[in-house]
């Protein structure tokens, strides 16, 4: 009599496909996130009413201590003054004047600071502005 | 003499991709920085046709710091922010083009200009106006 022993299946998990997901994942995630142009830290007032703003918007940040920071939506921040202001806004207006900007400002900062920041941009004739906010709690 | 050659099975080690797949995601996640995109929207006044508004028939919200919180006096009464809308609705059933001036202090902080600019959206003010102080200069002593 011959018994033979049966054989064994090898048995194993199938990861072969699991980088493909993964990479799919870092994909998905890097055309979704858009890339920040102002990273000044600032601590935003709140409000209940948010509307969501144009993606390609300049940025005016103001810090606590008046400090303006700029960027015309594409290129970083960088520091300036609120005189240079009028025509770094001009020149974004005469080639697209329905531009948005937006303006993040610290909460604590005092209004006068955000007061020559808006002069500079009524004299350059900016219609839309969005005043960055937090979601209000409760 | 017989060679004989063992065949092994070719194999490209996969296994490992995936872990350095998941590396890369968990490191974007953590240096990725949420930016805030939403916000309170505001629209200045057109230069060629500026609105005309004057004191008399306009709503005159004057803000103040005091200590580390705000008061906020609305055309001469010091009315707390809540109350803002109780004094506004009836004027706003009246006249829904009713204009309302926004005017901060300049040492007021701007949390406080943007909680009265909040009140006035929930309250569905159309012709909100925030004068600068170059502005105000020009309308003279009517503020």
């Amino acid at each position: 009599m011959n018994l033979k022993i049966p054989q064994r299946a090898e048995s194993y998990i199938p990861t072969a496909s699991m980088a493909d997901i993964a990479f799919l994942l870092i994909v998905f995630f890097m055309v979704t996130t858009t890339i920040t142009v102002d990273r000044t830290a600032v601590d935003l007032p709140t409000s209940f009413e948010r509307v969501e703003v144009p993606k390609d918007a300049a940025v005016i940040a103001i810090d606590e201590t008046g400090q303006v920071f700029f960027s015309n939506g594409e290129e970083d921040s960088r520091a300036i003054s609120t005189q240079d202001l009028l025509p770094s806004a001009a020149f974004i207006m005469s080639k697209n004047s329905l531009k948005y900007f937006l303006i993040k400002a610290d909460g604590n900062a005092e209004y006068r600071f955000i007061d020559q920041v808006m002069e500079q941009l009524r004299q350059a004739a900016v219609r839309n502005i969005a005043m960055l906010t937090q979601q209000e709690a409760g | 003499m017989k060679l004989s050659k063992k065949k092994g099975n070719p194999e490209i080690p996969t296994s490992s991709m995936a872990d350095i797949a998941f590396l890369l995601i968990v490191f974007f996640m953590v240096t990725s920085v949420f930016s805030v995109t939403r916000g309170l929207e505001f629209q200045l006044p057109r230069q060629e046709n500026t609105t005309e508004t004057t004191a008399e028939e306009a709503v005159h919200i004057f803000i103040e710091r005091s200590g580390a919180n705000c008061s906020f006096t609305v055309d001469g009464i010091l009315t707390a922010l809540g109350d803002i809308n109780v004094y506004l609705q009836p004027k706003l059933a009246r006249n829904p083009n009713k204009f309302v001036i926004i005017d901060p202090a300049p040492n007021a902080p701007y949390r406080c200009m943007v909680d009265a600019f909040d009140e006035l959206k929930i309250g569905n003010v159309k012709n909100i106006s925030i004068p600068t102080t170059a502005e105000k200069a020009a309308w003279g002593d009517v503020m």
